[in-house]
């Protein structure tokens, strides 16, 4: 399972505060506290006005560098700000994100071509969201033309078929879920990944929504997410449903992430 | 419970059927189709905003009220005489250019309508030009609503404003903002007149703008 640790993201308030104020030891404390969680990548999104958005990730991502070697993955809305930000990385990392919308590809695809980074790819384009699986495929389907054009192997790309709210669309994980399926009958060795929060948006008691969505997106094929890895229940949970999926033989990494501390009732 | 009182009810339960039946009972009745709309539903939504604000209800009941309020004006429609009475006026809405986010969006023009106003939905990824033409055709729309919900549209957004204000049209409608990154600050240095953290919010500060 590779996951993504979400938390130093600008748009999350108080993590948005702590970049304001430049609270370097706050910053640092989410890296390395996502990093004894287990996090694969850490995930730097500055969320600042684009102006000030490289250097705002330089600072950040050399904060993380100082404490921890997990590769970085860095995040942006802007394709320019992500290829500016790229070669402040010690090791090769993640992008996030590309899409079919507007020049994302182009401008980002060409600088990783021949490199080692991994690309995390949305399933919207120009008209925004799809609404139906046949036209998310359809989104999927080019943007494997745009793989093959860069000879980019599959293997390094995490596609996010999305969730859309599921206070505002019924059909939001069922729809995900199909995506995914077919994703992965169509290329096996591709990753499809999920920034999964959004799905709970407006309704109570969300880690609910969160964590039953989680077990139903691994049940159909997700092997990559954006959470916060520091969220016990949400990693036990996918401890626990890996080894039900027959992904963790004898159960070895669900024991030993108990007995690493790193999920279950909290020692001492 | 008053025909009225129970058709607020319903509307905020969101009964789309109970909704429907009661409205055709309070015609039959006699009862006031002016009242039946302002009395019965869009208090009836008013109430569902004040809930949302303070967390008692969730967004998807807010959709299934503003459904039912949709069915019960439909029957109440063809007994209303003109536009004058179903509508306290026009409401100019859509996401910025280059955005195409529109959850929230189309929450808020869900409750801007249900607060009695006529809204004109953009849709997404709408240009400065076309805003300002949809303002011109509208001479009697007096509140425009735009969002942002990234940090890379929020000059889209600033250029919205000051393509509204260098056509002149501030002297007909007011601007309201908002968005996940939009806060009253950035609002007011755009030059915005209004920001709303919540669709809710935004429909009483549309009341406010036609008001004042």
């Amino acid at each position: 399972m590779i996951i993504i640790g979400e938390k130093i993201n600008g748009s999350i308030p108080s993590m948005g505060k702590a970049i304001q104020e430049k609270n370097e030891s706050y910053i640092v404390e989410c890296a390395r506290k996502q990093t004894e969680a287990g996090a694969t990548y850490i995930d730097v999104c500055a969320s600042v006005p684009e102006e000030i958005e490289v250097e705002t990730l330089k600072w950040l991502i050399d904060l993380v560098q100082n404490v921890t070697d997990v590769p970085i993955c860095v995040d942006s809305p802007s394709p320019h700000s992500i290829v500016a930000a790229l070669p402040f990385c010690k090791n090769v990392g993640l992008v996030n994100s590309v899409s079919m919308e507007g020049d994302k590809i182009d401008i980002i695809f060409p600088v990783i071509a021949d490199t080692k980074w991994e690309c995390i790819a949305l399933l919207c384009d120009a008209k925004g969201i799809p609404t139906t699986v046949e036209r998310r495929l359809e989104v999927f389907d080019d943007l494997m033309l745009k793989v093959e054009e860069y000879k980019i192997d599959p293997s390094r790309l995490h596609i996010d078929p999305l969730v859309e709210t599921l206070s505002t669309n019924g059909s939001s994980l069922t729809t995900f879920a199909e995506c995914t399926r077919e994703i992965k009958k169509r290329s096996p060795t591709i990753h499809v990944t999920s920034g999964l929060s959004n799905i709970s948006f407006g309704l109570p008691v969300r880690k609910l929504i969160n964590q039953a969505f989680m077990v139903l997106a691994l049940g159909a094929g997700m092997d990559s997410a954006i959470i916060d890895p520091t969220n016990r229940d949400l990693l036990g949970l996918i401890y626990a449903t890996k080894a039900l999926l027959e992904q963790d033989e004898f159960c070895l990494e669900y024991i030993g992430a108990f007995r690493e501390g790193l999920i279950g009732p909290k020692a001492g | 419970m008053s025909k009225i009182e129970e058709i607020q009810s319903a509307v905020e339960t969101g009964k789309k059927k109970i909704v429907i039946g009661l409205v055709e009972e309070a015609l039959a009745d006699g009862l006031n189709p002016v009242d039946i709309l302002n009395q019965g539903m869009i208090e009836a939504m008013g109430n569902i905003g004040e809930k949302f604000k303070t967390g008692e209800v969730f967004v998807p009941e807010m959709l299934v009220a503003a459904r039912a309020m949709k069915a019960g004006v439909e029957i109440l429609k063809p007994h209303l005489a003109g536009e004058q009475h179903t509508s306290i006026g026009k409401f100019i809405i859509g996401t910025v250019e280059g955005d195409l986010h529109d959850i929230g969006k189309n929450l808020v023009a869900m409750m801007v309508e249900g607060s009695g106003f006529t809204v004109i939905d953009l849709g997404v990824d709408v240009s400065p030009e076309k805003l300002i033409e949809t303002i011109k055709e509208n001479p009697d729309c007096r509140v425009v609503g735009l969002s942002a919900l990234l940090t890379t549209t929020m000059p889209s957004l600033n250029r919205a404003v000051a393509a509204i204000t260098e056509a002149g049209l501030k002297t007909q409608v007011k601007i309201m903002v908002g968005g996940a990154p939009i806060t009253q600050e950035f609002a007011d240095n755009i030059g915005a007149d209004g920001y709303a953290a919540d669709a809710a919010s935004a429909a009483t500060l549309a009341k406010e703008m036609i008001a004042a």
